[in-house]
């Protein structure tokens, strides 16, 4: 890849901090006060790390496979369900072997989000191959489907009686991820990220599967000309960018709340996609960017407390960001879509 | 006819319009070949906008004229990004909807005191009962007691069908979502028309807000469209992008919903859940079943490229 989308991200960011500079200058504050808050926030101390890591983990799952997704020009909006229900197979998985051993466990329930989030990324791409109805909106309506099947399961079977919350119980510990370093918040998963970020990376630019995805993104008739199924390859790069949001859900649920929590995915999928867009779907990149979006959320509430700027501020640099790249891409890219 | 059943069907009118007033919007930018994800934001930022302006000059014209500024301030944004730059349009849809739930966040905390958030009131819309119309059996009271806001919205399904279908306007709108490029052969201006069809969404899709706000609730509170405008757009499909069947599809959401909301008294055996996944299962039916055959707009999604020789 030539610097050049480097260039564009590095700028479309820029431009939305300028841009919200203006809005915390019209809120009567001072917005280098209010960015240096939000930096010291994210990156102050070891503990504020170790939850902005935590933060990025799922954006980076999900964001990976988001970003393999719209290579292949699969516009896969469905993380938010496939999320979802990723946590509820994990907390099922782990409500119902809560004996089996520490090791074995985490890995059952991981196993499990991974499985429900491919499923629910497969039945929309065969809605999608079978019926011809556009990815983007069975996978948008998809979404509120699989946010409500966990409302629904919590209500029932799921849920913790009395909790006053829709809410699981709290799951046996041997089923929490181990923490990386002691007495932080850091748990495994940023491991498991980083490492399927890089997998990623190379499955993309050295695997024939790889290659497949990147045919079908530049064109679906030269990749069926080329012996390229694009159905197959529609259907594979879904079902993996389901199961990596699947397990987004399940490290969410295993690593950072110990239970399932009604809503607890909530905005994560669609921030999946700016960050796969910020790191111009080049999965390497979505290491940074997913990075990026998880300090940024961690410093937020940091530089609302100390400096009385509102929080909801990093909504706004996100949807900057998002519609500055994707201009940026639909200049240079003409006629292309994504 | 119990009071309840009447209650019921006078809830579900309510609950529809918002919707209507969305995916009215919505109709005249898909039919101009341009999805409208953005809808969700456009109407939050009327919903905001409204309540703001309402309480700054405590008359609700303002509110109201503020709730369609609103809208149209974050449909410019749609509408110059997939025109002028040629962004995905469903892509950058989604990035507005985040930018207007920020923004609307931002701003009403600006309004409180060291980042928190106000609650700001402003009384409801009235119920204006249309004399005589109103004492009917039945309809009277599922009709024609509702607020200002649930009226306009009827008329203008009848107005923007009329628009689409027997306007000159109406048929450059249309040509512009199927054959752009004809459009552009016989002297017209296809990225000029999709601007203002965009613009004019976001200006219904602000009134669907000011529903929300003005005539519903009385106040803002963050992210307070819940998805509507998601459902708005699955109205549309469901409707086939005409008016009259957007009218059908946002009653059947708003039953589904005002039946939701009355699961627990009327001991239905399913639990609410079930049913507020109904529209969105309903719309993936639609779909499905319209499968290759659907008449969705031929050039939507697709940015007007003009051919340079």
């Amino acid at each position: 890849m030539s610097a050049r989308p480097l260039a564009v991200s590095l700028l479309a960011v820029a431009l939305a901090f300028a841009v919200s500079a203006l809005l915390i200058a019209v809120a009567g504050k001072n917005p280098l006060v209010a960015y240096g808050a939000l930096l010291q926030g994210s990156l102050g101390s070891w503990d504020r790390i170790a939850v902005a890591l935590n933060k990025a983990t799922p954006y980076l799952l999900t964001g990976v496979g988001v970003a393999l997704c719209f290579r292949a020009r699969v516009i896969n909006i469905g993380g938010e369900g496939q999320i979802a229900l990723g946590g509820l197979a994990a907390a099922w998985m782990a409500m119902r072997f809560p004996q089996a051993p520490a090791v074995v466990l985490p890995a059952l329930a991981l196993g499990a989000g991974a499985l429900a989030g491919a499923l629910w990324a497969g039945l929309a791409a065969v809605i999608r191959l079978r019926r011809g109805v556009h990815e983007v909106l069975v996978t948008l309506l998809l979404n509120f489907v699989g946010v409500l099947i966990v409302s629904e399961a919590l209500q029932g079977s799921l849920g913790e009686a009395g909790a006053g919350f829709p809410q699981s119980p709290l799951l046996a510990r041997a089923a929490w991820l181990p923490h990386l370093i002691p007495k932080t918040d850091l748990h495994v998963g940023i491991v498991l990220a980083a490492v399927t970020v890089v997998v990623a990376h190379f499955l993309l630019w050295r695997t024939p599967f790889g290659f497949r995805i990147r045919v079908l993104g530049a064109s679906a008739p030269a990749a069926a000309y080329a012996g390229i199924s694009p159905p197959r390859t529609f259907l594979s790069v879904m079902l993996l960018a389901g199961g990596l949001a699947g397990v987004a859900g399940a490290v969410e649920v295993l690593g950072v709340h110990y239970r399932l929590i009604e809503g607890f995915a909530t905005g994560f999928g669609f921030n999946a996609v700016g960050i796969a867009l910020l790191a111009a779907l080049n999965p390497i990149a979505v290491l940074p960017a997913g990075l990026f979006f998880g300090f940024l959320e961690t410093g937020a509430l940091a530089m609302q407390r100390a400096v009385g700027v509102p929080s909801p501020l990093v909504a706004v640099i996100q949807g900057l960001t998002m519609v500055f790249v994707l201009s940026a891409m639909g200049l240079t890219a003409r006629r292309r879509r994504v | 006819m119990t009071d309840a059943f009447v209650e019921f069907l006078a809830a579900t009118v309510r609950i529809a319009s918002p919707l209507l007033f969305a995916a009215l919007g919505g109709i005249l930018s898909e039919r101009a070949g341009v999805f409208a994800v953005g809808l969700e934001g456009m109407m939050l930022a009327g919903a905001f906008a409204g309540v703001v302006a309402t309480y700054g000059t405590g008359m609700v014209l303002a509110g109201l004229l503020a709730s369609i500024a609103g809208g149209m301030m974050v449909a410019a944004v749609v509408a110059v990004a997939t025109t002028r730059f040629r962004a995905d349009q469903m892509v950058t849809g989604l990035a507005v909807n985040v930018l207007a739930l920020g923004l609307t966040s931002f701003l009403l905390r600006g309004f409180g005191a060291r980042g928190e958030a106000p609650t700001i009131r402003v009384t409801t819309l009235p119920s204006l009962p249309v004399p005589w119309l109103a004492d009917l059996p039945l309809v009277g009271p599922v009709l024609f007691r509702q607020p200002a806001l649930t009226y306009l919205a009827v008329a203008l399904t009848v107005i923007v069908f009329v628009f689409l279908v027997r306007t000159r306007p109406g048929l450059t709108l249309r040509a512009v979502g199927e054959n752009p490029t004809a459009v552009f052969a016989v002297g017209g201006n296809p990225a000029r028309v999709r601007v203002i069809a965009v613009v004019a969404a976001g200006a219904l899709a602000g009134l669907a807000g000011a529903v929300l706000s003005l005539q519903q609730v009385g106040t803002f509170t963050d992210g307070m469209t819940h998805g509507r405008g998601y459902l708005a757009l699955a109205a549309i499909i469901v409707g086939r992008w005409m008016p009259g069947g957007a009218l059908v599809g946002c009653l059947v959401f708003g039953a589904a919903d005002a039946l939701q909301l009355r699961v627990q008294a009327i001991h239905l055996p399913v639990s609410s859940y079930v049913i507020q996944m109904l529209p969105y299962i309903v719309s993936l039916a639609v779909l499905a079943g319209l499968g290759r055959t659907a008449r969705m707009p031929a050039a939507i999604g697709a940015p007007f490229v003009r051919e340079r020789r």
